[in-house]
């Protein structure tokens, strides 16, 4: 019952992870963060086969930075997002390939278009205005169909994104522990304050 | 687990025209009943008059796609020509085979002109290789049963490139209509001489 | 020739010989007689294993029976009584068998009944049920309340509990003692009274709109409206549901039809004019 979201707006990309680690039955840790940062405008959310998804999130992490530091400038969101797809393709069809669904959005740091690309286990990459992975999928995609706008500012985005944790909260039998929540922007990468004790429910 | 061809959808077709040929692919990607983008076009170029539609899993159609890229650009720096639809045919045929026993669960759709005569090729694949050329027209992907029907009843020999455009579509969208997995747009390319016309098809949302 | 005549003839209801002493039985004893008895089964061991294998297309694609599936359907009860609205596809396995399937079942002129699951369930079980709520008014001399009539299905299904029902349905009425009444019922024989009810593979994604902008003191106007948002919500995302939006709403003084309505020109609508789905591509200008 991960949950992982994804917004894009005019100028910023939201991305959101469940708190909650779980194993089995078990919630092991509710202050999780399941988001690695791969450069100053990309930011990468992960959910999956535990284990999987921490190496390869770190190996993904290492390799854009090692890129950065080589030749003095970043790989823009969309070149990333072809790489990541490329590794975990490669993956797919070896011994034991990784379980990881990723969501990758950023803000591309000379045209600051803001852009968010959808990937799952299987290595699908699709680029989409707004993305969800999980259950979440279920529950938010419509939502968002209904209320997302290409020009939105990051408060109707923040807003937006309540609209959908409501929903889960109110529909999934299993509590999440409340979201990270991060912003791309153009200055780069900020941690939004996110309210996660309100209580929802059900009509 | 269902069929690794049926996890994402999609569909893709390819029809012979008088000295045109057209080749249309719809928009879907899925995973399962769950329609995630409907931006997910199935056809590549690769040179001036040869297409290439992908159909199969979502996964295999972006590697596929960007393996022939590679290879056709190579192709094209070894021989210092563009390659030409039977040659880039024998190309993909080759290039499945290699994954015999571990194929790329797509299944290819070729439709060109040839460069030298103009003739229009059209020819499919299954996922290791065999070539399938035909004379009328190519269908492959979730919608097959379907697109086998509409293209039996409305295509024709020597259709020009009007006519061609307004069968193959109607062709298409008629047959994704009947599919769940396929679907949500189409694009359409009409490949003549010396122009190729790629429109987008307004197709149902649901 | 007498004889024959009173063979023939429809026996009064005094000297009704027809009957055998089980049924006269039952109907004396006023109790819903037990059906199971009247359905050939499979001459096998195990019908019910039998008859999975036979019909679950998901497990196996290429099982000789298919049964239509895939549905969306909602209902939800307001200060104005109650909204029931369904997609109209039927699919066997990636096929779209139809688009024009009624999911809505007008079990009399006041009881509304949905359909999901196996369409033949449905539509087979929601027509006794309409006949036992007219036994209901015959014998009592007043409309059965929306509880009973649930409560009679859910009785029957649970009658069948691991035979192979397959069926999820929501009852939705107005009576002048309960209001507005909506129960949920499943072949399981769950069955469930609230405010709203989201069912089929659907199901999500309506209850995502539905939930977002649902309020008990909605207007009627606004009630339609989000009823059938969040229909064509689910046939957007979900590949097994689709076709037509199919609107109702049950009053007091019975339910109203509010069309059969195509969902491909209210998507468009819905896109073009208020900017919604922008994850849909429109520009459709010829590109070279």
């Amino acid at each position: 019952m991960e949950v992982l979201l994804g917004i894009t707006g005019k100028d910023f990309t939201l991305i959101a992870a469940s708190k909650a680690a779980m194993r089995g039955a078990t919630i092991l840790k509710a202050s999780d963060d399941k988001t690695r940062q791969l450069n100053k405008h990309t930011l990468m959310a992960y959910s999956g086969e535990a284990g999987d998804t921490v190496q390869f999130a770190d190996y993904i992490q290492a390799n854009a930075q090692l890129y950065s530091m080589r030749n003095e400038t970043d790989l823009s969101p969309s070149a990333l997002a072809h790489f990541v797809r490329g590794e975990l393709a490669t993956s797919l069809r070896s011994r034991n390939p990784y379980n990881v669904n990723l969501l990758l959005g950023g803000v591309d740091p000379i045209t600051h278009k803001s852009s968010l690309y959808w990937l799952d286990y299987l290595a699908s990459l699709a680029p989409v205005p707004y993305a969800a992975h999980g259950y979440a999928q279920y529950y938010c995609l419509s939502i968002l169909d209904k209320h997302h706008h290409p020009d939105i500012t990051l408060g109707q985005g923040i807003k937006l994104l309540t609209l959908c944790t409501d929903e889960l909260k109110r529909r999934l039998p299993i509590d999440f522990k409340g979201m990270t929540v991060k912003a791309v922007t153009k200055d780069g990468v900020v941690d939004i304050q996110f309210d996660d004790d309100k209580v929802v429910k059900a009509a | 687990m269902s069929s690794p061809f049926s996890i994402n959808g999609g569909a893709c077709v390819a029809m012979v025209g008088k000295d045109c040929v057209a080749i249309a692919c719809d928009l879907r990607l899925g995973l399962q009943a769950l329609t995630v983008s409907n931006n997910f076009p199935k056809i590549f170029q690769y040179g001036d008059n040869v297409f290439l539609g992908l159909t199969g899993l979502a996964t295999d159609v972006a590697t596929v796609s960007d393996l022939f890229r590679y290879k056709v650009n190579m192709y094209r720096l070894r021989e210092e020509r563009q390659i030409a639809p039977r040659t880039f045919s024998n190309l993909v045929s080759s290039s499945l085979y290699e994954r015999r026993f571990g194929p790329w669960f797509v299944s290819p759709v070729v439709a060109g002109l040839d460069p030298k005569t103009g003739q229009p090729f059209i020819c499919g694949f299954d996922s290791i290789g065999c070539i399938d050329f035909a004379k009328d027209f190519i269908v492959s992907g979730t919608a097959t049963e379907q697109l086998f029907g509409m293209c039996e009843s409305l295509w024709e020999p020597d259709l020009g490139p009007d006519q061609l455009f307004e069968t193959i579509s109607q062709s298409l969208l008629n047959a994704v209509d009947r599919d769940a997995l396929s679907g949500w747009g189409a694009h359409v390319y009409i490949i003549e001489k010396d122009k190729v016309t790629k429109r987008l098809l307004k197709g149902r949302q649901d | 020739m007498d004889t024959l005549v009173a063979r023939y003839s429809r026996p009064t209801y005094t000297q009704n010989e027809l009957f055998t002493a089980q049924e006269q039985e039952e109907f004396a004893a006023g109790s819903t007689p037990n059906l199971s008895l009247k359905f050939a089964m499979p001459p096998v061991a195990q019908p019910s294993a039998w008859l999975r294998a036979a019909t679950d297309d998901r497990s196996n694609p290429h099982c000789p029976i298919k049964i239509a599936h895939g549905t969306t359907t909602l209902a939800f009860r307001f200060q104005g009584g109650i909204i029931v609205a369904t997609d109209s596809r039927a699919t066997a396995g990636n096929w779209i068998a139809s688009q024009t399937v009624k999911k809505v079942i007008e079990i009399n002129s006041d009881l509304l009944g949905t359909m999901a699951g196996g369409a033949a369930d449905c539509q087979y079980w929601l027509a006794w049920l309409g006949m036992q709520c007219r036994l209901h008014e015959l014998r009592h001399k007043r409309r059965i309340s929306v509880a009973a009539a649930s409560k009679i299905l859910a009785n029957l299904v649970y009658q069948y509990k691991g035979k192979g029902l397959s069926m999820g349905t929501m009852c939705a009425g107005v009576t002048k003692e309960e209001g507005p009444a909506l129960y949920y019922i499943d072949s399981d024989g769950t069955r469930l009274a609230g405010n709203l009810f989201c069912v089929g593979s659907g199901q999500t994604f309506a209850y995502g709109v539905l939930d977002a902008e649902y309020r008990y003191d909605l207007t009627v106007e606004e009630a339609l409206e989000l009823g059938s948002r969040s229909i064509l919500a689910a046939t957007h995302r979900d590949a097994y549901s689709g076709g037509f939006i199919n609107l109702y709403h049950v009053k007091e003084s019975g339910w109203e039809k509010h069309g059969f309505t195509d969902t491909n020109p209210v998507f468009w609508k819905t896109k073009l004019e208020k900017g919604e789905f922008s994850n849909v591509t429109s520009d459709f200008s010829e590109e070279v």
